[in-house]
């Protein structure tokens, strides 16, 4: 923390003024990374539990109870305090601003507010461990059974997320206004870095998903306290009516999850391929296609749930549809490694093999669960348990491990652990795939989700994911030991040690200063100017700027 | 490993579980063929895609490996061609496998004439299955061979899912609603017919649901028609059946388990403290406890969880005695 305050010029008064009543979007993103951390953490603890359990058949190493607590518990930690804090409020919030060119986000007060909700969501659904109430619903929470479910726990989750939610919301606005009346001169649309498109496309998102999922959850609120009958049958209410509020955000979400991971893909791979971005129009609009058809197929999670099976057939032609312009990236940043000159590097190995090597296979397994008839054999199963995980682990994680190797020269003016970093991305790779690929296997064999009990001839490959979950574990424990470490004793940074041409490199210091830049910076091209042209000269790595 | 967990294992897929069929258990019906069918062309298309994009990526990232710092690669920042090709091909693929899938899901929908209708009811956390005759069977369900059997299937608590992974198909049991599907069965291969906790719930439903598991049985035409009738007339007063017709299970467990009522394991001849007093429970003791279970609330448990049953008195001979075996 020391460190991470000592930013140049800023006058050091006290802890207090420094963060807490700080409205400098940088240090609102550091306050997001720190907090969604340490969420993070207890996130990955439910999960070694759910692992353990599952080591065995019927291991009793947690009562059903407690297995079902464990599961609702990582799921909810995992989505709404980790991974969409991670990457719009934290990567959003410091990158954005100083990638465009501005001296902040149009709205600072309004920032820290949102930041200030996310935590206090965060502690009211932790306040439900002390109750003694922790919830066993699912991070879905379907009704009628979570209506039934007892204790204040449930209460605790809803009001949390509606917490959560009015961050988002209040989050994606201010993004949005500062995206479009923010950027400094010459940062025309077409020239903006690629996280902002993806930042942009996924606060609309957030803008027009998140009061579905507030209706979702009030309605749930008012059956459980306040006799209203949403849910009731005997009253003529219908579950299904959750259901498909609750996809109607929840699956855009999904993207809230992946599009600024795939914005992180789109800064990095240029860098260290030295090459410009392939497509850098093909890339951003397929962002605003995946956005806006996001829309369109909340009701594939829902193909058994009571529809008729033809009524599936509308949302499985939008979810194969939403897999083009999927395909799209995924060709046009191997296109940018073809003819580049590439770096091994921790953030390279974790875009390049990682979020593209995994991500694809995630996204292979959702056309196949897109397909009406093979879901009806896969929904709730594990192998939709693989699935998600591939892209929400395999894309949006190792992004987020990226993009905190990437820019951690720059947020803190000190380098990490190269070689412990390259050794840690490894052993997080392999643990990703053996902790994940046989969840295919085990989905089709017909062990459903959500249960602590399954039948023997299952439990190798149970084992492997078991292990492959424990070597993700010590993986993620040394990547962050790797940056903690270098907080302290890490290289002082230069000013651009990657060589990359987005703003927040060429014209602040590591780390920035209170506003950014000395001098507004003006921009005359997009931020991939790298290779080398026909008459054979390189390119300034400064080229971008006048 | 138990001989019954060993018979199991011989079982799924018939003896062929493994990589060769993707780990699929054996398809029972003819649509869960059809499924298996698309399942299979599905991932051939998709194993193409990975082998194209994961050989790729690796051939560029050893191929362009830098071997100097200062390097820059091509400046080449895109190509329409390119782009169009990478556009239109996987939507050609797409839509292959979107029409295709559209057409099966007509034909899984519809039902045969002539069918014999079962119904499927999910409650917390047991199967109640009811034959047209009015026969009900519990946890335990028995079909026909070869012919078409619709399920209809309904929910009498939260929302559950019927799956039967042999026959490729589940679909929620929705309170309020009804949905169903149809199988026409085949037997299982190596002439066993009998296959245990087949009937699974998918859909997570609480304390139990990793539980909530059912028999099933394809049993040749004949021998069916003999089971249905013979269990219609059956005086229903042994433990098993009032048990499961009960849903006592949904509170108590028969393995030491902890539930919301108390083990029924080693419960006989137990001593424990009930209204501030040591009792030994006995066939008296339990007796009442079924009758009139708020007389008597042992520690730790509260009362008006559990409600009075009615029964017949050779009927709750039996469960004690089946209370008394477990040991
Ligand atoms: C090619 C694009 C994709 C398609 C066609 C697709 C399709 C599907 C389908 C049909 C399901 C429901 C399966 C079921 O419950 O039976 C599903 C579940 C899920 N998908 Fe995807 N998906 C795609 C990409 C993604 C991406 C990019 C993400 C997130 C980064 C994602 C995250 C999830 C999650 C979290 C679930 C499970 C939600 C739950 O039930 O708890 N998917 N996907
Ligand atoms: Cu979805």
């Amino acid at each position: 923390m020391e460190t991470l305050a000592a930013t140049g010029d800023v006058k050091r008064k006290s802890f207090f003024r420094d963060w807490i009543l700080t409205v400098d979007h940088k240090k609102i993103g550091i306050m997001y990374a720190l907090t969604s951390i340490i969420f993070f953490f207890f996130g990955g603890l439910a999960a070694i539990l759910i692992r353990t359990q599952l080591a065995l058949p019927d291991t009793q190493v947690l009562e059903p109870q407690q297995f079902n607590q464990a599961f609702t518990v990582h799921g909810t930690i995992m989505i709404f305090l980790w991974i969409i804090p991670m990457l719009t409020g934290a990567f959003g919030n410091y990158l954005v601003p100083i990638m465009i060119g501005a001296h902040d986000m149009a709205f600072p007060r309004m920032n820290a507010l949102s930041f200030w909700l996310f935590l206090l969501g965060g502690l009211v659904l932790f306040v439900s461990f002390f109750v003694g109430a922790v919830p066993d619903v699912g991070w879905t929470a379907y009704p009628p059974y979570s209506i039934e479910s007892q204790g204040a726990g449930l209460d605790f989750w809803i009001t949390s997320v509606h917490i959560l939610g009015l961050s988002s919301i209040l989050a994606a606005i201010n993004f949005i206004v500062s995206t479009w009346n923010m950027r400094t001169e010459g940062m025309t649309f077409n020239r903006m870095p690629l996280f902002v498109w993806a930042n942009l496309v996924t606060s609309f998102i957030q803008l027009f998903g998140t009061p579905a999922l507030a209706g979702a959850v009030t309605t749930l609120l008012l059956d459980r306290h306040f006799g209203t009958v949403f849910y009731n049958v005997q009253a003529g209410g219908d579950p299904m009516l959750y259901q498909h509020l609750f996809w109607f955000y929840s699956h855009p979400a999904v993207y809230v999850m992946i599009i600024p991971a795939m914005g992180i893909v789109s800064e990095i791979l240029p860098v260290f391929a030295r090459k410009p971005i392939f497509g850098y129009k093909a890339i951003a609009y397929s962002s605003i296609m995946i956005g806006l058809l996001g829309f369109m197929v909340w009701a594939h999670h829902m193909f058994v749930a009571g529809m008729q099976m033809t009524e599936g057939i509308p949302f499985m032609i939008t979810s194969m549809i939403i897999a083009v312009p999927t395909s799209i990236k995924i060709f046009n940043w191997l296109a940018t490694l073809w003819g580049g000159q590439i770096k091994y590097t921790t953030p390279m190995l974790f875009v390049s093999l990682g979020f593209l090597g995994l991500f694809t296979i995630g996204g292979l397994s959702g056309i196949m669960l897109g397909a009406v008839p093979l879901d009806l054999h896969l929904h709730d199963t594990y192998f939709v348990v693989a699935h998600f995980h591939y892209v929400v682990f395999g894309g949006s994680m190792t992004a987020i491990m990226a993009g905190m190797f990437f820019w951690f020269p720059k947020v803190t003016g000190r380098m990490y652990h190269e070689k412990f970093g390259q050794v840690a991305f490894w052993m997080y790779f392999i643990g990703t795939n053996l902790t994940f690929f046989p969840m295919h296997f085990i989905g089709m064999a017909g062990m459903p989700r959500r249960v602590f009990f399954y039948q023997p001839e299952l439990t190798t490959l149970n084992q492997v994911a078991t292990i492959g979950s424990f070597v993700i574990g010590i993986a993620s424990l040394l990547l962050i030991a790797n940056l903690v470490h270098a907080i302290f004793k890490g290289q002082k940074a230069v000013q651009n040690p990657w060589g990359a041409q987005t703003l927040e490199w060429t014209n602040a210091s590591s780390p920035p200063t209170e506003f950014n830049f000395e001098e507004m910076p003006v921009v005359t091209s997009d931020p991939y100017q790298f290779g080398e042209k026909k008459d054979g000269k390189t390119l300034d790595d400064d080229g971008v700027t006048a | 490993m138990s001989s019954a967990a060993q018979k199991e294992i011989s079982q799924i897929g018939g003896g062929q579980v493994g990589l060769s069929n993707f780990y699929l258990p054996e398809a029972l019906t003819g649509t869960a063929k059809d499924i298996d069918g698309l399942f299979g062309m599905i991932v051939w298309i998709a194993l193409v895609m990975f082998i194209l994009v994961e050989a790729l990526l690796v051939i560029f990232l050893i191929r362009y490996k830098r071997k100097h710092p200062d390097k820059h690669g091509k400046a080449i920042d895109g190509n329409t061609k390119a782009e169009v090709i990478w556009t239109l091909i996987p939507a050609l693929i797409l839509v292959f496998i979107g029409i295709y899938s559209t057409s099966m899901v007509y034909t899984i929908q519809e039902p045969p004439e002539n069918v014999y209708e079962i119904k499927v009811t999910g409650m917390k956390w047991a199967w109640e299955f009811e034959y047209p005759n009015g026969a009900k069977s519990f946890n335990d369900l028995r079909i026909p061979e070869g012919e078409n059997v619709l399920f209809k299937i309904y929910s009498k608590d939260v929302i559950h899912s019927f799956w039967i992974p042999e026959f490729r198909i589940k679909q929620d049991a929705v309170p309020g609603r009804e949905t169903r599907f149809w199988v026409n069965a085949d037997q299982l291969s190596g002439g066993e017919n009998k296959y245990e906790k087949r009937v699974i719930c998918a859909e997570y439903c609480g304390n139990q649901h990793s539980l909530m598991l059912a028999d099933l049985q394809i049993m040749p035409a004949k021998e069916f028609t003999a089971w249905v009738d013979a269990e219609l007339t059956r005086p229903k007063t042994d433990a098993q059946y009032v048990v499961q017709a009960n849903g006592c299970t949904s509170c108590h467990t028969i393995d030491g388990g902890k539930s919301a009522g108390p083990t029924w394991k080693g419960l006989f001849g137990k001593k424990q403290i009930v209204n501030g007093q040591e009792v030994t429970v006995d066939e008296k003791y339990l007796e009442e406890a079924i009758v009139q279970p708020d007389a008597k609330t042992p520690e730790g448990y509260s009362t008006g969880m559990m409600p009075a049953f009615q029964m017949e008195p050779e009927a709750i001979k039996n469960v004690v005695e089946y209370i008394k075996s477990l040991q």
